[in-house]
């Protein structure tokens, strides 16, 4: 057991840090609301900056430009960017996406899209869910028709966050009637602005726009941006969607602890009713007890972090994680709004907000994650089906009739 | 980073999870609870020639110069099987306060029979306030001199050659170590639902002599933080131990039991149930670990223990509360193997401190100004 981190990690950590402090990340200006994961806000800038140090691309082989740095790099940044608040919102998933490509994606992927990644200017939405294919994603009804050397793609996508400010939409498809449910699905890199698509805002219940629904209406692409083998998408899909929920979420931890010094400081510098909040016997047990979850669910992405860091087999961890990285932060955003009191709901830039309005924010936005990306209930049939080898439930009678 | 114990552990944890497969069945566990008396010597002296009573003592004094991270993954092991006993304050809290305060003749004569099992200590430190809190212990001690007064919850007094006692001298916090068989002291047993063998103590005009002072007078406070944590950490492992049990007693029962045709495992709301479950012993697990290898490592560990034991007490009773309602019925009967493991996590959720105490030591910790 070493719960250290090595030499070489530990002096990444500082480098990060001192490029903080020089770099300033809150004077970055911003494209994307702040979704509340703790990635913080999107702004291209930041990202950018990201590529300039050669950090969004330093795992990655030589040959695609990358300096081979170990997967354990990439948690040291997340977890300083998050610490400091810096405004790395779609980090993950570039590199999620940056990953796949290298692994299997076409020459022409490889060699436009990966550089652009590298340089912190691509980012990407996912197009994955539909109106009538949320935790059921398998009942999506969007196709990509094979057409000579291209495909045409038609379908309506939803929940697909920044889609509006991103490069390219990660377009997930029906390319075959297949007797097998899971199979003929096919990943589409597609760039924004190709004729057809319409791409159209959903205003959050924040009051900013954070999810797009997409319109793909005979959309047509080159069949070599196909993300991985035909037919075969969906297991990399899930794949995917695993390693999202690891890299989607590792640096909540580090963001909830900064969350937490604030709320600490607002409990040692507030006076309610002539004592100060700190001395609240309630408010420091539910201050602690809180800081000792944060703790331990740093601790359970580590450990994720090292079973994938040594290639050992996950069932449940990354599914379970998840779950308790989400329900974490709503508890602890919860408790910010009764710490806050009246001042709670009061948003950034109101006259009289406290902690930057951020609380209230924080409140609003975490009520969406334990539904994005696996619903928490999902996620535990998960844990106990695929990590306890409970039996899974029979699937509704329908299903099973139009089957 | 490294959550996987070395080799060595590995090899310690598989040999203690066959040895208490084989010498500390639950039905052993669940006999030993109901009796009065509840100490199987046998079991205790086979413990000994596996040398864990010694693990943490010096090779030169009897022991096997083991780290406090050892005993933590030891432990856990015996949380997982029930196994009741001194262990806790006799080989790790009470031998740990020798090991860093004991003179040289005390070392060399109570050391080595604690390395070979032959002597059993336990801790007196509650009083009446029911506090694990230092500022807390009254019992005022002249030495030389006699004592006289209580301790409570002292826990298997009943089979304790010697007590290590927590006094206060002229004020000043301050350790004594005392044969049970002095004259004046007295054992009373306390009934628990643990059936853990807990004590009153009473001390009646007991001679106290200056060699009997364990460390300087004044040097209790600074022992007792240190010996604690090690207790508090030892109890957690117990905790994850239990709990860890409880969620293999579960999970089988969900895969077996059958109704309305199919395994309940097979129904939703006791598959979110289980995935809780196993969040719960994972986080807590993770908290033991890292708190026990800071110490291990002579880092500062006072606020990732306390961390630690506060959560698992939370989190290792909500597993064991939970189970009850996943059993149904059968694990009410006092049969089932369940609810001893509930209750001595229970008891172990309050030893050396409960989660309010360590909760404050986490507030301030967290810099929390002030005091509540």
């Amino acid at each position: 057991m070493n719960f250290d981190f090595t030499a070489a990690e530990q002096t990444f950590a500082d480098e990060v840090r001192r490029f903080l402090r020089a770099t300033s990340p809150e004077t970055f200006p911003v494209d994307g609301m702040d979704a509340g994961y703790g990635s913080g806000s999107n702004s291209r800038a930041f990202m950018k900056a990201l590529g300039a140090q050669g950090w969004i691309s330093m795992c990655w082989p030589k040959a695609f430009g990358g300096r081979e740095q170990p997967m354990f790099m990439k948690l040291v940044l997340m977890e300083e960017l998050a610490l400091a608040g810096a405004p790395f919102g779609p980090l993950a998933g570039v590199w999620q996406t940056a990953d796949a490509i290298i692994e299997f994606g076409t020459e022409r992927l490889r060699g436009e899209v990966l550089p652009a990644v590298a340089r912190g200017e691509a980012t990407f939405w996912q197009g994955y869910s539909e109106p009538d294919a949320g935790s059921d994603l398998l009942a999506l009804k969007t196709e990509a028709r094979r057409d000579g050397g291209d495909y045409v793609i038609r379908g309506h996508k939803i929940w697909s966050s920044h889609a509006g400010i991103a490069t390219h939409g990660l377009v997930f498809a029906r390319t075959s009637r297949e007797a097998r449910r899971s199979r003929g699905f096919s990943m589409f890199v597609v760039a924004n602005g190709t004729p057809g698509m319409d791409i159209r805002p959903i205003r959050s219940l924040t009051g900013e726009v954070y999810h797009h629904e997409v319109f793909l209406d005979e959309v047509r692409v080159p069949a070599d941006l196909m993300l991985g083998p035909p037919g075969d998408g969906f297991q990399a899909l899930l794949n995917g969607l695993d390693a999202d929920r690891f890299w989607g979420r590792f640096y909540k931890a580090p963001a909830l602890t900064r969350v937490l010094g604030q709320l600490v400081d607002y409990a040692n510098t507030t006076t309610v009713g002539g004592a100060p909040l700190a001395r609240d016997p309630l408010v420091r047990r539910r201050l602690a007890a809180i800081a000792a979850e944060i703790a331990a669910l740093r601790l359970i992405f580590y450990r994720a972090g090292c079973l994938i860091r040594d290639g050992a087999p996950l069932t449940y961890e990354t599914a379970m994680a998840k779950v308790y990285a989400d329900e974490t932060g709503q508890k602890l955003a919860r408790l910010g709004m009764d710490l806050l009191g009246i001042w709670g709901p009061l948003r950034e830039g109101s006259r009289w907000a406290k902690l930057g309005g951020q609380i209230s924010h924080l409140y609003l936005t975490t009520l969406g994650h334990t539904i994005a990306g696996g619903t928490a209930e999902i996620l535990r049939t998960s844990v106990a089906v695929r990590g306890l080898g409970l039996s899974a439930e029979p699937k509704a009678s329908a299903e099973a009739k139009a089957r | 980073m490294d959550f996987r114990p070395t080799p060595a552990q590995q090899i310690l944890t598989k040999t203690a999870r066959a040895f208490l497969r084989q010498h500390c069945p639950p039905e052993l566990a669940q006999r030993l609870a109901l009796d009065e008396h509840g100490f199987d010597q046998a079991l205790w002296r086979r413990m000994a020639e596996l040398g864990w009573p010694g693990l943490l003592i010096p090779s030169e004094l009897g022991g096997s110069d083991g780290s406090l991270l050892d005993v933590i993954l030891l432990v856990e092991e015996m949380g997982r099987a029930g196994l009741p006993g001194p262990f806790v304050t006799s080989a790790v809290v009470a031998t740990s306060l020798v090991i860093a305060a004991g003179s040289p003749a005390q070392q060399k004569r109570l050391l080595p029979e604690l390395a070979a099992g032959t002597r059993i200590a336990s801790l007196a430190l509650v009083e009446e306030t029911g506090s694990f809190d230092l500022e807390a212990v009254a019992l005022e001690c002249l030495v030389p001199g006699r004592l006289s007064g209580r301790k409570l919850f002292v826990k298997d007094a009943h089979v304790a050659d010697d007590l290590v006692v927590a006094v206060r001298v002229g004020g000043a916090p301050s350790l004594v170590v005392l044969p049970t068989d002095h004259p004046g002291i007295a054992r009373l047993p306390l009934d628990a639902i643990s059936g853990e063998k807990l004590f009153e103590v009473t001390f009646d005009h007991v001679e106290v002599r200056p060699d009997d002072l364990l460390g300087a007078v004044g040097d209790g406070a600074a022992l007792l933080t240190s010996a604690l944590r090690a207790g508090s950490l030892a109890r957690t492992a117990e905790m994850v131990g239990g709990a860890q049990r409880v969620l293999e007693l579960v999970i089988e029962h969900a895969k077996t039991r059958v109704q309305g045709g199919r395994p309940i495992g097979g129904y939703q709301a006791i598959q979110h149930a289980c995935a809780d479950l196993v969040r719960d012993v994972d986080a807590a697990r993770g908290l033991l670990y890292v708190a026990a290898w800071r110490a291990a490592e002579g880092r500062s560990a006072e606020a990732d223990a306390a961390l630690a034991k506060a959560y698992a007490g939370e989190a290792c009773l909500a597993v064991a509360r939970r189970g009850h309602q996943i059993f149904g019925a059968i694990s009410y009967c006092e049969e089932h193997p369940l609810h001893l493991l509930h209750k001595r996590i229970q008891a172990a959720s309050l030893d050396f401190g409960d989660a309010q105490l360590h909760l404050e030591t986490v507030a301030r910790a967290i810099g929390l100004e002030g005091r509540p």
